[in-house]
């Protein structure tokens, strides 16, 4: 295999092995052709010979260390996936993402950046390998840690811990770049060959159009990556806050001139009768779903989270009213006694009566905010007032629902409420 | 009389003979001289991407909002952007405004049916426009209601208040704080977002401490070489057209997020502020990074970073150039810069086919060898190869790309392993 050992540089320290550059960029080439849309991205990295890392790692300027030995006792295409795994650490920001989840969960140490390492590897290696690139020996996957696929590196950081079954994957280590844990003996930020923070975006970027731009050769995975590379998903809390607030705020909706008490302007101008901005605070009525397929958990933090907006904008509690809602619609309840409401409920679901009870409400509400998972028949009509949708994502509504059960659609929500997906 | 001023000292540093009974007012001279010496901080000339791409928009006279948590100095970093481009600092709170604030307030006079009725300007217009410049700073933007917001789409856009135009060196930074940290905020208009650059604005913890030891980053404003100006313009109409004109979608976006339509998006209006953006930075040599921020911050991510990627491919040495001359041609030492050439030779070649060209172009890709990574070459050497006419020889230079045809096969042969090992396992 290694015959033609033609390294062209080594800047590996007196004594080690020289890096095979032709088996590395031959391996780097196998990887841009399975994957053309990561092209972009593999050709960006800035190799650097290496002894410290153990197989390669890459730092979160775009360089990418290589242990002359890893590559010798590598197999070309397994290199190739080597080179995808590692672009991929870069491409999905995971150095970004490790440093902001040690800082919202207090997770110091290197054992945890070790368990980033391990997460960040298993969101990558569920879904990059097959299709012409090899699964590299010894890489770890979720189903080594007996977790399901297919999901972010922050969700399984909270599944698994440090233990006898990681033991081995102790010598892990894919730099920087996959942790956000700086090495001694990477280059650093004042490196050369290292790209800056608006380059990094622009490679990034490109890969991101190259996969828009064709859609249909790029795993779902990618695709996803895709779309939210430079528009990561909003937290639902700030979703939901604007919609809320918007629908409250617009015209019409809470705020008007009115001439029912003169402006406070009027003093200044004798003989005139200004109008003046009076806000009446909006009414707010909540339409809970409280069929069996809701949780009291997501139920719990998107009431209160419904309650802090609208009084945010200005409705004072008691504007604002709850209508616990499955197959009929129970008595509205004003959210002053929130604490006792009794969100009774369970079996199917049937919204449009929520609807009507809380149309039916005196004073009419002027936003309804209907927390759901959708799982319901919706009104046939615009309701006469704004209407926002928190929805709960159910597993069905994602990719496989029509396999699991071809026969159930349920019903998107209409177009004239704004929709907010939550959690 | 109280025998202690509210800012009395502790005896232990009194200097007067009775210590403690002093007198109220020297102890508040004493108090205001501790305050002025607290006030007294210097500047110092300092990188920060941030600031000069305020300074940059401030100087390209679009109105800039900065987004910021609260007490992260923003009003700080205006007081000393005011200091440093020697304008007089008028701050209006626009949250505790009345919408006729800003539109005018009516004065009926004598005979209304006759003369009408004028809208009278607020004091602060009046002497800001008798000073004739200045800089005006509105705060809490994104807590100022609707009605508001709508009455200052004309302050910004039109810069009127009332009947009053203010001059054209009065300058226009607004500030608000995010959504999330603004509790009783609203959403800013779409309009009104529009017609600002949004600048993200964040503290940087070296900035902070050292400016709490009493040194500040100074702002400076960026120099426009008078011989680049033409130049500069040429540029960014290329850019900007050059963009909009492969990608039409992106000259109008609403955006269909509600939380995104308060931030930046592309239209119109917005590319023209990014072309007068292009234009400055690149007449005052600003880095890349300061251009990204403004430009993102004018048409939105995508958008912003689309066109600073055309702006990169606009950087790249001209195909035609190294053509001509393949000897003494620098091919960018970044692996994917270097990859977007040698397609851009190739495809030049693939253009107008001559002899020539063909092998100058082959000249190129063994520069392109010599001097860095040959898995880089491959792709390029293949479609060049294909170009070949029958009666076109052979160069030899071609003998120097064995090496890539050997690492070409070997790709090939893993990636027939590696189709095998996959299909086996399925």
């Amino acid at each position: 295999m290694s015959t033609d050992t033609t390294a062209e540089v080594s800047t590996g320290a007196p004594g080690t092995q020289d890096l095979d550059l032709d088996k590395l960029f031959a391996a780097r080439l196998q990887a841009a052709r399975a994957r053309p849309y990561l092209a972009t991205a593999l050709f960006a990295l800035h190799t650097v010979a290496s002894r410290h890392v153990p197989t390669m790692g890459v730092d979160r300027h775009w360089r990418c260390y290589v242990s002359p030995g890893f590559v010798d006792r590598t197999p070309v295409e397994e290199l190739a996936g080597v080179w995808v795994h590692e672009v991929s650490h870069l491409l999905r920001d995971h150095h970004g993402r490790s440093d902001r989840v040690a800082k919202e969960r207090g997770l110091t140490g290197p054992g945890e950046r070790l368990r980033m390492n391990i997460a960040a590897d298993c969101e990558i290696n569920d879904d990059v390998f097959g299709d012409g690139l090899v699964k590299p020996e010894g890489v770890v996957d979720p189903a080594f840690l007996r977790l399901p696929e297919g999901q972010l590196m922050e969700d399984y950081l909270r599944q698994f811990q440090l233990g006898p079954r990681t033991q081995e994957l102790a010598w892990l280590d894919c730099g920087s770049g996959a942790d956000g844990l700086d090495r001694e003996w990477e280059l650093g930020p004042d490196g050369a060959h290292g790209l800056s923070e608006r380059e990094r975006d622009a490679v990034r970027f490109r890969v991101a159009q190259g996969i828009t731009g064709r859609p249909g050769s790029a795993p779902e995975g990618w695709q996803r990556w895709a779309e939210e590379a430079f528009h990561p998903p909003q937290p639902w809390r700030e979703l939901l806050g604007a919609a809320v607030r918007s629908a409250a705020s617009a015209p019409g909706a809470g705020e008007d001139y009115s001439y029912g008490r003169p402006s406070r302007r009027s003093a200044g101008v004798p003989k005139t009768v200004l109008p003046s901005l009076r806000r009446r605070p909006p009414h707010v009525s909540v339409v809970i779903d409280t069929s069996g397929s809701v949780s009291d958990v997501e139920l719990g933090s998107a009431l209160l989270e419904v309650a802090a907006i609208s009084r945010a904008v200005g409705g004072r509690r008691d504007l604002v009213t709850v209508v616990p809602c499955d197959a009929a619609a129970r008595i509205a309840h004003p959210l002053c006694r929130a604490e006792g409401i009794p969100l009774m409920g369970g079996g199917g679901t049937d919204l449009r009566t929520g609807f009507a009870k809380a149309l039916r409400s005196h004073p009419k509400p002027d936003v309804i905010v209907v927390l759901t998972d959708g799982q319901t028949p919706w009104p046939d009509s615009r309701p006469p007032c704004r209407t926002v949708v928190g929805l709960f994502p159910r597993q069905y509504a994602g990719s496989a629902w029509d396999e699991d059960d071809p026969d159930y659609v349920p019903d998107s929500p209409p177009d004239w409420a704004r929709v907010v997906e939550i959690g | 009389m109280p025998t202690r001023a509210p800012f009395a000292l502790p005896n232990a540093f009194s200097d007067t003979d009775t210590g403690t009974d002093t007198d109220p007012i020297s102890q508040l001279d004493v108090a205001s001289d501790l305050l002025s010496l607290l006030r007294t901080t210097t500047t110092e000339p300092r990188p920060d991407t941030q600031l000069e791409a305020l300074t940059l928009a401030v100087a390209a006279d679009l109105p800039v909002l900065l987004w910021g948590e609260p007490g992260i100095g923003k009003t700080a970093a205006l007081t000393q952007l005011a200091a440093a481009l020697d304008l007089p600092l008028t701050t209006v709170i626009a949250s505790v405004h009345e919408p006729s604030d800003f539109s005018g307030l009516p004065i009926v006079g004598d005979d209304p049916a006759e003369q009408g009725v004028p809208m009278a300007p607020p004091d602060w217009a009046v002497r800001l426009v008798r000073a004739g410049r200045g800089l005006l700073f509105l705060d809490e933007l994104s807590t100022a209601p609707p009605a508001v917001q709508a009455a200052l789409l004309r302050l910004v856009l039109e810069r009127r208040i009332g009947a009053l135009q203010l001059p054209p060196e009065v300058r226009i930074v607004a500030a608000a704080n995010p959504r999330s940290s603004a509790a009783d905020g609203w959403e800013l208009s779409p309009p009104l977002a529009n017609r600002f650059v949004h600048l993200q604005w964040t503290h940087d913890h070296e900035v902070v401490v050292r400016g709490l030891g009493g040194t500040w980053p100074r702002a400076t404003l960026p120099k426009l070489a008078p011989e680049r100006l033409s130049q500069a313009v040429d540029f960014a109409r290329r850019a900007v057209c050059a963009l909009l004109a492969a990608r039409p979608k992106l000259v109008h976006q609403l955006p269909s997020s509600e939380s995104r339509r308060g931030g930046p998006w592309p239209s119109p209006r917005s590319w023209e502020m990014t072309l007068r953006l292009i234009a400055f930075a690149t007449a005052s040599g600003v880095s890349r990074d300061v251009l990204s921020l403004l430009v993102r911050g004018t048409v939105g991510d995508g958008p912003g970073l689309e066109l600073l990627a055309g702006l990169d491919r606009l950087d790249l040495p001209d195909p035609e150039e190294l053509l001509a001359d393949p000897a003494s041609a620098v091919l960018p030492g970044r692996g994917d810069l270097r990859q977007a050439v040698l397609d851009g030779v190739v495809a030049a070649v693939r253009a107008r086919p001559e002899k020539a060209r063909w092998d100058a172009a082959w000249a190129l890709l063994v520069r392109a060898l010599e001097t860095g990574a040959p898995d880089l070459v491959v792709v390029p050497a293949t479609t060049l190869a294909s170009l070949r006419r029958e009666d076109w020889d052979v160069p030899a230079a071609i003998e120097n790309l064995a090496g890539v045809v050997t690492l070409s096969r070997r790709a090939d042969q893993a990636a027939a392993r590696a189709r095998t090992a996959t299909k086996g396992r399925r």
